[in-house]
């Protein structure tokens, strides 16, 4: 970070009221509500989706399995009621980290440790919680403005078009109206 | 004429249809050049979306003349000369720099709201289908061009700076904004034309001023009508319509 550049967020965009949210990237933004415009405009542009939370990358504590596993945990407990905590974790060497619950703790340390027994089952590889004042979501009155709009867009992959073909076409038809290429004159 | 044409009508729709064309070719410049990627997305699919606007009434402008409605629209893009356009002056101005650009499509943005919702309420049945139809991608253009000319206002001494004259470039041009739609029967489609400029000052001016951002008429309002252009329209068609100019009879 070079202190011009915008803080990035962590995107989280759930598709369904069933399913979790689940990390599809960052965005940069100078704050957190045009972090959630652009999250939409990069990742939302066509698929579902019915809401998205971001989060600044620097205020999500991210831990393995095997750093947990060293004991690199183990904190003093703190007294207190501390504050809420989202977790996420990614369960699959390649997968991406999905929303596992809400953790009440003390510290990030601490909502990472009792997140790690709360949510045991699937074993995560990788960890991250990040605490709730530092979520920004959509809400449900954003729906109409934020995402109806990608519903009814037809999703046209790169191979609908044919520029080549119609390229070729074109070249064809021209050398037909200048008469043909001297190459091929009389043959057939 | 084909019995059933409506010239009148279709005349205005198609004043619409240029404005949404014109500027989604205009700021489809800026694919690639803007100033950090989410916005390069954000800003492409914008444009993007103004086209396919622009696509909806010029389908509308098919009908109503009896044309086809996929050939139609693209003799009318790609073969109309300059003086034939009825887009508004404010469109085809050149992109300038970032402040100009966010801020030309805002005010663009808020009058589109504007003029949508009247034409939803009170326009003539056969538009008022699109016009709901547009309305709702224009509600997030107008959320995240309202947040862009906040934070530009209010961001540095100069972006303050640069938006500010880029306002004071700007103010003039939306004096043809409320002017009627071309044609003869511009009340047919859009009966209450005229007092939409108080419901968009109403929208715009205390944005503006929150974003800190002073209005100086510094030159005459442009009252021209649509049939008159600057001099920026020509070279924005002489590109788009290259291609098209080449093999003007190539089926796509």
């Amino acid at each position: 970070v070079t202190g011009t550049e915008w803080p990035a967020y962590q995107v989280f965009k759930q598709d369904r009221a069933d399913a979790p949210h689940e990390n599809v990237g960052t965005v940069h933004a100078p704050d957190a509500e045009m972090a959630l415009m652009n999250a939409r405009d990069v990742f939302v542009r066509r698929p579902e989706c019915i809401s998205l939370w971001v989060a600044p990358e620097s205020d999500i504590t991210s831990r393995t399995a095997e750093e947990l596993n060293a004991g690199l945990l183990q904190p003093p407990a703190p007294a207190g009621v501390g504050e809420s905590y989202q977790v996420f974790k990614k369960v699959h060497q390649r997968g991406s980290h999905v929303h596992a619950g809400t953790m009440q703790a003390v510290s990030a340390v601490e909502a990472l440790r009792r997140a790690r027994e709360a949510f045991a089952d699937p074993p995560g590889l990788v960890w991250w919680v990040v605490p709730e004042r530092s979520l920004a979501r959509t809400e449900r009155g954003d729906t109409p403005e934020l995402f109806e709009g990608a519903r009814d867009k037809l999703y046209r992959d790169q191979a609908f078009y044919f520029p080549d073909m119609l390229l070729r076409q074109l070249r064809k038809e021209q050398s037909a109206t200048r008469g043909m290429p001297r190459g091929r004159k009389g043959g057939v | 004429m084909k019995a059933g044409t409506d010239w009148a009508l279709s005349d205005a729709v198609l004043g619409l249809a240029d404005d949404e064309m014109i500027l989604a070719q205009r700021i489809s410049e800026w694919t690639g050049h803007a100033p950090i990627l989410e916005e390069d997305i954000a800003f492409a699919n914008l444009a993007l979306d103004e086209l396919g606007h622009a696509q909806l009434w010029y389908g509308l402008v098919a009908d109503l003349r009896q044309e086809h409605r996929e050939e139609y629209p693209d003799r009318l893009v790609f073969q109309r000369p300059p003086a034939d356009y009825r887009n508004v002056q404010l469109v085809e101005l050149p992109c300038g720099d970032w402040a100009f650009t966010m801020l030309r499509q805002y005010l663009f943005d808020a009058l589109e709201r504007v003029r949508l919702k009247a034409l939803v309420k009170g326009g003539e049945a056969r538009l008022r289908p699109v016009a709901a139809k547009i309305e709702r991608e224009e509600a997030y253009h107008l959320r995240h061009t309202s947040a862009w000319v906040l934070r530009l206002g209010l961001g540095t001494e100069e972006s303050r700076r640069r938006m500010q004259s880029a306002l004071v470039a700007i103010w003039p041009y939306t004096g043809q904004l409320f002017g009627a739609l071309p044609g003869e029967e511009p009340e047919k489609a859009l009966p209450a034309a005229i007092p939409l400029r108080e419901e968009w000052e109403d929208l715009v001016l205390p944005h503006l001023a929150a974003a800190g951002l002073e209005i100086r008429l510094e030159s005459a309002p442009v009252s021209a009508g649509r049939d008159l252009h600057t001099s920026h329209l020509e070279p924005l068609l002489n590109e788009m319509q290259q291609v098209a100019r080449l093999a003007p009879e190539a089926k796509w």
